[in-house]
């Protein structure tokens, strides 16, 4: 009999923690963009909004709005511009409103 | 969530108790019925995992259930197409309350598609959202969470990650 049976049966909760132990394959997954406000000019906001697939990036005056809701991982702001972009290595992104996921990123101005 | 006689099912008004009335009665026992509405099905490929031994869901207390009415928690993916509109609407009716609508993946969370002719784009002017998880599709571990934070048993991290790196410029 597993273990976990009879810490179950001693507390009552047969269920466990997340996550038990971090998973090996967390840093392997494809994650949303992170981007660096110092290095995005208005134009370089604008072409990362043309350049993404999904409707994920627009830019608003001196900001560029990012959606990480529509945001598909895919990367092409990545190669689009890697001096002002890099992975941000968060998956975990559950909202319990739209807007919660809808960043606003500083740009300088041109 | 059968009525065991002492256990008081009737539905607050106040948000906040709802709430907690939702994690007091599904907190360690959730059903899920999956939905899809015209995803590509890799959504559905993820989820699938979920039931996998390295995931594993039934140890967090999580089942999936293939009728609505004896679901707890609706999971949406897909873009919500126009012809699954009735169907979609006729799921949520048959769960009982309380209730609770996951968006699932970027298509569900309005992304992908934009609203035209045979899809909202989106399923949340369909149904009542109450936890979006998004990715393309989300890992199973991105679901956990998400069902995780649905019930209550872990906070919302998103809300406070502004996805801007502090560095200087490279």
């Amino acid at each position: 009999m597993p273990l976990w049976t009879l810490r179950g049966l001693r507390r009552g909760v047969v269920t466990t923690r997340y996550p038990a132990r971090p998973d090996p394959s967390a840093g392997l997954l494809p994650t949303p963009p992170a981007f660096r406000p110092g290095a995005l000019t208005r134009d370089l906001a604008e072409r990362l909004a043309t350049v993404c697939p999904s409707r994920a990036l627009a830019r608003d005056g001196d900001v560029l709005v990012f959606d990480a809701g529509a945001c598909t991982a895919c990367g092409r702001c990545r190669a689009e511009a890697p001096e002002a972009t890099a992975s941000s290595g968060e998956f975990e992104l559950a909202a319990t409103a739209r807007a919660h996921l809808i960043k606003r990123i500083p740009v300088r101005p041109a | 969530m059968t009525g065991q006689g002492t256990t008081d099912l009737t539905v607050p008004e106040n948000a906040e108790e709802l709430r907690r009335t939702v994690t007091r009665l599904f907190g360690r026992s959730l059903h899920i019925r999956t939905l899809d509405t015209g995803s590509c099905a890799a959504c559905e490929q993820e989820i699938r995992l979920l039931a996998a031994p390295h995931y594993d869901l039934n140890r967090l207390g999580f089942f999936f259930t293939p009728a609505p009415r004896h679901a707890d928690l609706l999971m949406v993916t897909g873009p919500m197409v126009r012809a699954f509109e009735d169907a979609a609407r006729k799921t949520y009716d048959a769960i009982p309350d309380p209730k609770i609508v996951v968006a699932t993946g970027a298509c569900a969370l309005g992304g992908v598609y934009q609203p035209d002719a045979f899809t909202h784009g989106g399923v949340g002017g369909t149904l009542p959202v109450d936890v979006w998880i998004p990715g393309c599709p989300p890992s199973p571990l991105a679901l956990l969470q998400g069902l995780l934070v649905a019930v209550g048993r872990l906070a919302e991290k998103v809300k406070s990650l502004d996805f801007s790196l502090n560095g200087t410029p490279t």
